[in-house]
């Protein structure tokens, strides 16, 4: 091996590790936990009040809504208001929506539901998807009065 | 020599007039995407379907009771009859989940996977150089979604809703030099009608009342 060769040769090595020192992951932006308009929107799309007052109530609603909707109950924890569900697009197997519901009990006898929903690994984004999920959750409230 | 002639076909057969090779390739795909099922939009998944008041009907039975602790724990109990194992159990809303683990094996895919793969070794002799081995299904674990609620004010009815599925894990194959691992799943929900009968007869017995279709 020449000395040109092995000077090249330390070269090249040297200039990957002066990359590789650069390529460190870049730091998270201070808005990383910010709200976004968009989010605040967002929201708005996934929340909506009741003139109710019993939250069990109002959970065992949210559950038969879902259940009619098709969705598996996966959790349902009563004290924290969460009711965890999720079903696959059928007819198609292979997607999954999954749905997150809190239910928390506002002042002045009103409840606030509030529903996120995933679609894979995506946030469903579209207001159309949540009025049709309180399309279905206010009738099955309202049948759940007998 | 394969690529040689492939390329010199649009030369045969100029622009405009239509090759059969392409009008048979078209024609599988359209095969293909007649066969593919309809995907949803999530919207439309979020919203009640023409089938939802079958489903609800053939999932759903109502009792004449007031104990609705009584019912949830004679559903753990019919569940438990069943092979299944309680996974997650809330009694304040009357929820439970429930799993059971079994085997896929069934004797037809075993029958098509070795005549694929003797066929295929039959290929390797004569030339070919893709030996086949499907995969098949090894493992399921069947699940039941299970919440009984009061239907009446004043909580004298309460009906008991059910929803079996099943995930399938399937065994490894390869195709030529391609190794496909194992662990694939399929998912689907269980919709024969037979099956929740078999599950309400059980519960009925349980609670010793008679099981009501709604």
């Amino acid at each position: 091996m020449s000395h040109a060769d092995s000077l090249l040769r330390a070269a090249v090595l040297f200039g990957c590790m002066a990359t590789l020192a650069c390529a460190a992951p870049p730091k998270p932006s201070p808005e990383l936990l910010a709200p976004t308009e968009a989010q605040m929107k967002l929201r708005s799309f996934q929340s909506r009040t009741f003139e109710l007052d019993d939250r069990e109530r109002a959970m065992r609603g949210v559950i038969a809504a879902l259940q009619d909707l098709g969705f598996i109950i996966e959790r349902a924890n009563e004290p924290l208001g969460l009711v965890t569900a999720a079903r696959f697009a059928e007819p198609n197997y292979t997607d999954i929506i999954a749905v997150t519901v809190t239910v928390r009990p506002q002042d002045g006898g009103r409840m606030l539901i509030r529903v996120n929903a995933i679609f894979n690994n995506k946030p469903i984004e579209d207001p159309e998807a949540y009025q049709n999920f309180f399309a279905t959750l206010e009738r099955s409230l309202f049948l759940n009065k007998g | 020599m394969r690529t040689t002639t492939r390329s010199s076909e649009p030369r045969r057969h100029p622009r405009g007039a239509r090759s059969p090779a392409r009008g048979a390739r078209l024609a599988l795909l359209a095969l293909l995407i007649g066969c593919a099922a309809p995907r949803h939009e999530p919207k439309e998944l979020l919203q009640l379907s023409p089938e939802s008041p079958q489903q609800r009907a053939t999932q759903t039975r109502l009792f004449d009771t007031s104990d609705g602790i009584e019912l949830l724990s004679a559903s753990a109990a019919a569940l438990q009859d069943l092979g299944f194992q309680v996974q997650e159990s809330v009694p304040d809303l009357g929820v439970l989940r429930a799993a059971k683990e079994r085997s896929a094996r069934e004797y037809g895919q075993d029958i098509s996977r070795t005549l694929i793969a003797l066929l295929s070794t039959a290929g390797l002799v004569l030339g070919s150089n893709t030996l086949v081995i499907i995969p098949v299904d090894l493992q399921q674990q069947i699940n039941a979604s299970l919440v009984a609620r009061p239907v009446d004010e004043d909580g004298s009815r309460h009906e008991v809703r059910v929803l079996f599925y099943r995930v399938v894990w399937k065994g490894s194959g390869q195709s030529g030099d391609q190794q496909i691992p194992p662990g694939q799943q399929k998912m689907e929900m269980i919709r024969d009608p037979e099956i929740y009968q078999q599950f309400f007869a059980r519960l009925s017995k349980a609670v010793f009342l008679e099981a009501h279709k709604i």
